[in-house]
């Protein structure tokens, strides 16, 4: 309504010249407004790859971890799959220290991953377990959910000490 | 192999459909397609999106409490299996079919009962209270007053009566 009364006014101003670039510009800024609404609203998710912060959900000390290796996948780490990580946050005084080069599991991961029968499943955030080069759990405790395909990666240990099976 | 429901539409998802999301809380929402996620995305609630089960229970327009939903429920232990039991499942299923879609049919007829005089009434009433905005057909003709008077324009004259200010 406001275009179409601002071009009637500048029509009869101005004449016929002025008349094409106002309905342009309101189109254009309205045009821009939509993309910012969709851009909040659906934010893509990817790999887990280099420089990717994750959160560590056991009790091995580290708060966060920065991925800085994914061990298996050309693009990257996905649920289930091994990283080497450093640690960027740590409690105080816990197994493992700030700055450490560790190894760790995604049991959580924003990104879709599809499963066995052909749906997929999706999680709330970037999540990690640190595991030693054997693949055995540093922490004694899993918080929040796993995936159950851990167990066909070998990570039973893993899903034993998880209290919620997704 | 569990068929279970979506969150979003009450839908039942088959298996290999849909995706499954899991909350930090671990309680799991699934989806049976694309349109649900989204809308769960998009942070709606099922009871106020019209196409939804949910909406649909809510607002009285399907069937809610009947003795045949009682037979499709979740069951957490697996029954041992039985022939004779299987084959009278089999039996009864389209049985219960039948009986929960004719049900279905009498709560619709229910529902459209009072329809069609209320509609009937309402016609009526705006019959009424706007008849005068309708003149028959006949009275234009025998009234002159009612129609617009037709008045003879010259063409050739009121074009060169506009011409001349856009010149100037």
């Amino acid at each position: 309504m406001a275009a179409a009364a601002a071009s009637r006014f500048g029509h009869s101003l101005f004449g016929g010249g002025l008349r094409n670039c106002f309905p342009g510009l309101f189109t254009t800024t309205s045009h821009k407004l939509t993309c910012n609404t969709n851009f909040l609203s659906q934010q893509q998710r990817t790999f887990i790859q280099m420089r990717t912060v994750l959160k560590v959900v056991d009790n091995s000390g580290a708060k966060k971890v920065m991925c800085i290796q994914a061990l298996k996948g050309r693009k990257g780490a996905r649920l289930g799959d091994t990283i080497i990580a450093s640690v960027k946050e740590a409690h105080p005084n816990g197994k493992v220290k700030k700055g450490k080069v560790v190894y760790g599991v995604v049991v959580r991961a924003a990104m879709q991953k599809g499963r066995c029968d052909g749906s997929e499943v999706k999680f709330d955030d970037n999540a990690v377990v640190l595991v030693d080069k054997q693949g055995q759990p540093i922490g004694t405790r899993v918080f929040g959910p796993v995936p159950h395909e851990l167990r066909q990666k070998k990570h039973v240990k893993i899903l034993t000490l998880a209290g919620h099976i997704a | 192999m569990r068929l279970e429901k979506c969150w979003f539409c009450s839908s039942t998802v088959y298996p290999g459909h849909g995706i499954q999301f899991v909350r930090n809380d671990a309680k799991i929402f699934r989806f049976c397609r694309s349109k649900c996620h989204k809308n769960f995305k998009m942070k709606r609630n099922p009871r106020k999106v019209k196409w939804t089960k949910a909406y649909r229970r809510v607002h009285g327009k399907d069937m809610t409490q009947d003795s045949t939903f009682e037979f499709e429920r979740k069951r957490n232990r697996p029954e041992r299996y039985d022939r004779n039991l299987a084959e009278n499942v089999l039996k009864a299923i389209p049985k219960i079919d039948k009986i929960r879609v004719s049900r279905e049919e009498r709560h619709h007829k229910n529902r459209m009962r009072g329809k069609k005089e209320k509609l009937q009434k309402e016609a009526a009433r705006e019959l009424e209270q706007g008849i005068n905005l309708v003149k028959a057909p006949s009275a234009l003709l025998l009234d002159p007053s009612l129609t617009l008077p037709k008045i003879t324009v010259n063409v050739s004259q009121q074009q060169s009566d506009n011409n001349t200010p856009m010149e100037d």
